[in-house]
């Protein structure tokens, strides 16, 4: 091959991958900007819950945590009992970064009375799946700097996927075409995020063993404890709530003890209902293992309302 | 380093570059200490064992070459020993020990020997019988021995097929590290193409699939009937986009520095029998188990009995090639079995077939070979994908039962995994039939070609699965 052809085969190549790149830019970019204008446009769905705990909540309570937190903490009566607006950021399947995050988000707003937080067995445990749920919080990276340090921990390389404009909606098309949808607009649009369970625990009760549950995920510590300290430095009630498990336990809980360990050294009050009785012999106040159904989530909310009744006026 | 990784990415590009400005007696160097870091990206201190299996294969071949008679069959067995006994240590050890316990056990008496806590290298039976093929082919005359022990190591470790194949032959691969490659536009990009559609089969299909199906087996208790042969039909699908997909970014990923590897899949769904389904899937598997023990058996040319015995023996060891658990043996017996039965009934099958009239409908028989070929590859599969025989006997029982919905984790699971079912059948079947025609991924006009290739890009940063993780055949 001489230097002639060389130099040819290299320009050609350079300039068909100009072109390329110049398409898939050009598409990206399209398809991101519709994508993007859709997503924010959701009248129901998770998504639509989430930009509201992000973008529009100003309520006095401010509830966080995983479907433990959706499920079990009913606005309503919160709202009603406390006089105070109270809403439920809570979101399926997601771990303390996400709850972080969407703290962040509002503390930048406005500055709630009560933060809530609604804490699991397993919380801090090693997993990696707990990253790969940040996924959520993707389509708000680049509206929200404050966090972008959160959506980072997903992955080394995540500021590089970010550069494109379709990425932050991976997976999402059909979801954001359910949100869009006249017919679904009622689905969850004016539950201030609580979504209740109505059937009932049925079953033999699983056996969990936490004494095997050693090692504890330094970065969810980390962001746990960052969490308080937004917070303590912006004068913000938190509690930290562990609703009750409907499970037969061996030992406790690794993740729960060390919770409780750092909001006493902080001066935060955390309630563990995990295994209280007065739900724990009720199975059928459950909807699951994990879930109080709506009959449990009404005993649930008085308790903790009767509980924190001093804060709250 | 992951295929479906940012990292791999950046060590593609980067060795790539290299490879091309450096000049062409320095390539393998370059290559080789890229495979070296490639394969310590997963365990670093297994290279250790890499490094003893391409030592013994080294110094092995020259012995062969350099002996006669009894002599020569001596080292030969020596290579094949050392080989075979590091995959029996690594793989089959603890396999071996656990069913000597129960064995033991059913005496009343206990196992005496420990369990080893060893992590499974990664591609080793990949590797060691790539390695195992030089000796052989060295044995058999048919590859002169590679006294460059640089490129040997190279031909043992070459990154992109390193750790799941395709497991290449030395007569086809070595002599490609000798040749210069030029840097030549249409390769570089006929092989990002290919990488690109192996990304796609990987992360748009394989790992959406993964969602559903292991969502699935591995809560066997809790599943439907419908769930559970939904969840098995996928996965048939799966193994083959993420198995299909690995190969196709590796071709790729050799294309574009100028190697050409063996083809490793040619549309297995759409085989007419499981007999044809065997030289389309995993070929390089095939065509090494074939070479190198089916004939030596004695292929078809022994007595009918002993050439069934034959296929058994082969398909059961290469049930356990894929795994030391017994649910991998039942897979490789049922899929023997498929061929002898298929030789067995051969006569009676094209009597009925005449006698039912359907030959006659060519379309509609080749639909309804396809499609039983398909069923019987799909249902050996619940004992691939079973983690316990027991589980893999729930399943059965349950599909049978044809209870419950296929709604497992929500309709919008179930609406990507249709469509990238349909995407990869519609590709599939217009290569298989309509070659020639309805061409996008090769059509001469440059932009309906590139607008295709970044569609496909698209769609996977929109709909692939990111933290999918590994490729199935890693394991073996």
């Amino acid at each position: 091959m001489t230097n002639t052809t060389k130099k040819k085969s290299l320009q050609n190549f350079f300039l068909k991958l100009a072109a390329c790149l110049l398409i898939i830019s050009l598409v990206d970019f399209t398809a991101g900007a519709i994508l993007n204008k859709y997503y924010f446009n959701q009248q129901s769905g998770y998504d639509y819950l989430t930009t509201c705990a992000i973008e529009n909540t100003t309520a006095d309570i401010l509830i966080l945590g995983s479907s433990r937190a959706v499920n079990i903490y009913n606005t309503d009566i919160f709202a009603k009992q406390t006089k105070l607006s109270c809403f439920n950021a809570g979101r399926y399947g997601e771990p303390i970064f996400y709850h972080y995050a969407v703290l962040k988000a509002a503390l930048k707003r406005y500055t709630p009375k009560t933060v809530i937080l609604s804490f699991d067995a397993g919380n801090f445990s090693i997993n990696a799946e707990a990253y790969d749920r940040i996924a959520a919080l993707l389509p708000y990276y680049k509206r929200h700097p404050e966090i972008h340090s959160i959506v980072e921990l997903k992955s080394p390389f995540e500021k590089m996927k970010l550069l494109s404009s379709i990425y932050p909606f991976n997976s999402l098309p059909l979801s954001i075409v359910a949100g869009n949808r006249e017919s679904n607009k009622a689905k969850y649009s004016n539950s201030n995020g609580f979504i209740p369970i109505e059937k009932t625990f049925e079953g033999e009760l699983k056996t969990f063993d936490y004494t095997k549950e050693k090692q504890l995920d330094p970065v969810k510590i980390e962001v746990y404890k960052s969490l308080m300290q937004e917070c303590i430095n912006r004068k913000v009630e938190l509690v930290v709530i562990c609703p009750p498990y409907q499970i037969h336990r061996i030992g406790v809980d690794a993740s729960i003890n060390e919770g409780k360990r750092l909001a006493q050294q902080n001066d935060i009050r955390f309630l563990d209902y995990s295994a209280d009785t007065s739900f724990t012999n009720y199975p059928a106040l459950f909807a699951d293992f994990r879930h109080l159904n709506i009959r449990g989530v009404e005993k649930f909310s008085n308790v903790i309302i009767d509980t924190l009744k001093k804060r709250f006026q | 380093m992951l295929f479906n990784s940012f990292h791999f990415l950046f060590f593609f590009l980067l060795v790539t570059t290299f490879y091309f400005i450096l000049p062409h007696n320095k390539r393998w160097l370059l290559l080789l200490l890229s495979s070296c870091y490639f394969y310590m990206a997963f365990v670093p201190i297994y290279i250790c064992i890499l490094g003893f299996t391409i030592v013994v294969d080294y110094f092995a071949g020259i012995l062969i070459e350099n002996s006669n008679g009894k002599r020569r069959k001596l080292f030969l067995v020596c290579s094949l020993v050392a080989n075979i006994g590091i995959l029996c240590v690594f793989k089959y050890y603890n396999f071996i020990n656990e069913n000597l316990s129960y064995l033991l056990h059913g005496f009343g008496r206990s196992n005496p020997i420990p369990y080893l806590s060893i992590l499974l290298p990664i591609g080793l039976s990949f590797h060691t019988f790539q390695a195992m093929s030089y000796t052989i082919e060295v044995y058999r005359g048919n590859q002169k021995t590679e006294r460059h022990f640089g490129i040997y190591a190279l031909y043992v470790m070459f990154y992109p097929q390193l750790v799941a194949g395709p497991i290449e032959r030395p007569q086809n691969l070595l002599h490609q590290f000798r040749e210069h490659h030029h840097f030549d536009s249409d390769r570089v990009f006929e092989g990002l193409k290919i990488m690109i559609w192996g990304l796609f089969k990987k992360l748009v299909i394989a790992d959406r699939l993964g969602v559903y199906v292991n969502n699935a087996y591995n809560y066997v208790p809790e599943q439907d009937g419908m769930t559970l042969l939904l969840a098995t039909v996928f996965f048939s699908f799966q193994v083959y986009c993420d198995f299909s997909g690995y190969s196709d970014i590796a071709i790729g990923a050799a294309k574009v520095m100028g190697f050409d590897l063996m083809a490793n899949f040619r549309r297995p769904v759409l085989a007419k029998s499981t007999g044809e389904f065997w030289k389309r899937w995993h070929i390089s598997l095939s065509t090494w188990f074939k070479d190198y023990l089916y004939f030596p058996m004695g292929g078809n040319r022994v007595s009918i009995p002993r050439w069934y015995i034959n296929l058994m023996v082969v398909f059961l060891i290469s049930g356990l090639w894929h795994g030391a658990n017994w649910t991998y043996v039942i897979w490789g017996g049922i899929n023997g079995f498929y061929l002898v039965f298929a030789i067995m009934t051969q006569k009676t099958r094209d009597r009925f077939n005449n006698f039912v009239g359907i030959s006659k409908h060519p379309k509609l028989f080749l639909f309804s070979q396809i499609l039983i070929t398909f069923c019987l590859i799909t249902f050996s599969r619940i004992f691939f994908r079973s983690r316990t025989i027991g589980d893999a006997f729930l399943i059965i029982k349950k599909i049978l039962s044809f209870n419950g919905s296929p709604f497992n984790g929500g309709t919008s699971i179930l609406i990507y995994c249709f469509f990238a079912v349909f995407f990869l059948l519609a590709v599939e079947l217009k290569k298989e039939f309509y070659r020639g025609s309805f061409t996008l991924s090769h059509h001469p006009n440059f932009w309906i070609r590139n607008s295709y290739y970044s569609l496909l890009i698209i769609l996977i940063m929109l709909l692939g699965v990111f933290d999918g993780g590994q490729f199935i055949y890693f394991q073996f």
